[in-house]
């Protein structure tokens, strides 16, 4: 047991405990709770992290990928700034999707746990490769798609719903690894990680989120190259 | 009936404290300074109450300076300070967290010639005792540090930041409005020079704060006019606000203790029930290092909907905040205090604040964690991440 002299001996509960000894008996096994001994916090000379106000959406705060140093080029040698992955509790990484025709959205029934073809045709992305996916969320007001591209087994296994060609809108993934700093509102070269072609993309990144697996973004706008 | 969760905006007034003011409202309606039976009545009442302010924080009845508010006492500590200062000291440092009592008034010096320094805080809102040793210096005048902040609930370093300012000789000041009456404060401990009350929020009546003047420092009157309080805020005292600011006072340091192990309680069971109902659900502030009944959350992908989450708790009633009460009126800009934190311009929009209180119970507690995840989930996201 932490000896009770170590503790300030206020009793003012903002522990929680009703006197410093209730605290200094549970703090064997939850250490932890000594945070919460504010009247320490006030009187000991305890060394607090570091002042950082401006980082905190930087990507250098986060765990950077371990392994072989990033070239941050392209299969056709071109630059980009930072890797995007996918979520790891997402079976592929997540687009949000609008079919060319809308309305297939509601003419093919598409739900929640579909599994879907398509082709990312035109100015939205230009990808030449038909994606397979699953839907995980689906709007049939204006007949938006939220799905996870993963791979041809699934469809081939359990049938599929070709919606044929589709824009896309938006993608949301991780970035673990940047060469860069990454803010809100600004266009940026990626590598999605999980990409055949292994092209840079490009995309505005209009929502950055700090997380322990790395930086929750959003991007939209998205090209190739 | 509204379950009433923003008691850092204000507290509602303890049933004994209004009893008090009570008969000062109605009969004892003497001038503390006349010098009849009814005057006397009223200057020992003040006393009274001055006596037990300084109880509660450790001090002397005559460190006591009583005010109309926390934004008076804190615009009287930086502004009393610096009229009164040698003229090689002009430095003036607050942290970027702090209420805008503190950083307008610090602003406001600055447009009269001090030099201001805005002092940093972490991703927590802890600011570094390091930081200040770096940039307190025999220029200093003054370094204000808020006890704990009325955002995010984190409680700072603020003896360890006052030895600092001692050792340069320069004076601290502290607003403690958010602290006082709900952690120990004890002045005696600490090289505290100056020390912002405020009685409405901690169950005693609004209109009435006071100044913690440490014995011996120097500072200049605001407001001028008969000599009360010792020179240095003239007007007729708030007599019944002072009886009402005194009892409240002293309730916080019979029972605050208790309030304290409840209000944990609370706290944790609000916090872990948010959680295990709204994953993408995160805590602002630091974990431990926070006031008793405070909870700041996010809601990750929905940042920008706090007001629409706050209205809809409205509806339900249940009384929150975004961010503070004192910029409601600006609730489309970002939150100073999480840009400060690090927070981007659409995270900063996001905080949603419930604070507990006294008379808070378990049931509204389990009420809210029942009703808010069905709230959060109607809320539109920009993004389906979570925290």
């Amino acid at each position: 047991m932490l000896a009770q002299v170590e503790l300030p001996g206020a009793n003012c509960g903002a522990c929680g405990y009703r006197t410093c000894g209730a605290l200094a008996a549970e703090l064997d096994n939850k250490p932890d709770l000594i945070e919460r001994c504010l009247p320490r916090l006030a009187k000991a000379a305890e060394p607090v992290v570091k002042a950082a106000p401006d980082q905190a959406c930087h990507s250098e705060n986060f765990d950077v990928r371990q392994g072989a140093k990033s070239t941050w080029r392209d299969s056709l040698n071109r630059e980009f700034d930072f890797y995007l992955e996918h979520f790891p509790e997402d079976p592929g990484p997540k687009e949000i999707i609008i079919p060319h025709n809308p309305m297939l959205t509601r003419e093919l029934e598409i739900s929640v746990g579909d599994l879907m073809l398509g082709r990312p045709l035109g100015m939205s992305c230009g990808c030449p490769i038909t994606h397979c996916g699953v839907v995980v969320e689906v709007d049939r007001r204006t007949g938006v798609i939220v799905w996870c591209v993963t791979g041809p087994l699934g469809p081939r296994n359990k049938g599929f719903k070709d919606i044929g060609y589709y824009i896309a809108e938006g993608y949301e993934g991780l970035i673990t690894d940047a060469r860069v700093d990454i803010n809100i509102g600004q266009r940026y070269f990626f590598q999605p990680r999980r990409c055949m072609l292994q092209w840079r993309h490009s995309g505005l990144v209009n929502y950055i989120n700090r997380s322990k697996d790395g930086l929750q973004v959003r991007l939209e706008g998205l090209w190739i190259g | 009936m509204t379950i009433y969760f923003d008691n850092s905006a204000t507290s509602p007034v303890d049933p004994r404290v209004a009893e008090a003011m009570a008969l000062w409202h109605a009969k004892a309606f003497g001038n503390p300074s006349s010098l009849h039976s009814l005057g006397r009545a009223a200057r020992e009442s003040v006393e009274t109450a001055r006596e037990r302010v300084a109880a509660l924080i450790g001090a002397k009845p005559k460190e006591i300076v009583f005010v109309a508010s926390g934004t008076e006492a804190d615009n009287l500590a930086l502004a009393g300070a610096v009229a009164a200062s040698p003229p090689h000291r002009d430095g003036v440092i607050v942290s970027a967290i702090e209420h805008p009592a503190v950083l307008e008034t610090a602003k406001a010096l600055q447009g009269r010639g001090a030099s201001l320094t805005l002092a940093p805080v972490d991703a927590d809102g802890l600011a570094d005792p390091d930081w200040f040793r770096r940039h307190v210096n025999a220029t200093t005048r003054i370094v204000s540090l808020m006890a704990a902040n009325n955002v995010i609930g984190t409680v700072q370093p603020i003896a360890e930041v006052a030895a600092i300012a001692r050792e340069a000789g320069a004076l601290f000041h502290t607003d403690a409005v958010q602290a006082v009456g709900r952690l120990p404060i004890d002045v005696g401990a600490a090289p505290i020079d100056l020390l912002s009350i405020s009685a409405h929020k901690f169950y005693g009546p609004k209109g009435v704060g006071a100044l913690f003047v440490r014995e011996g420092v120097d500072l200049a009157p605001i407001v001028h006019g008969g000599g009360q309080e010792r020179g240095l805020r003239s007007a007729t005292e708030n007599v019944a606000g002072i009886v009402g600011f005194g009892l409240a006072a002293e309730l916080a340091r019979e029972e605050g203790a208790a309030d304290n192990v409840r209000l944990v309680a609370l706290r944790e069971r609000l916090i872990n029930g948010v959680f295990a109902a709204c994953p993408q659900a995160y805590l602002i502030g630091h974990r431990g290092r926070r006031l008793p009944g405070h909870v700041a959350l996010g809601f990750s992908g929905q940042e920008g909907e706090a007001i629409r989450l706050m209205l809809a708790l409205d509806e339900e009633g249940i009384a929150v905040s975004t961010g503070s009460a004192c910029s409601a009126s600006h609730a489309a800009e970002p939150s100073y205090v999480l840009r400060a934190l690090g927070f981007d311009a659409f995270r900063a929009r996001g905080a949603v604040r419930l604070t507990l209180g006294r008379f808070n119970t378990e049931e509204q507690v389990d009420q809210v964690v029942a009703v808010l995840p069905g709230l959060v989930g109607g809320l539109r996201r920009i993004a389906t991440a979570r925290s």
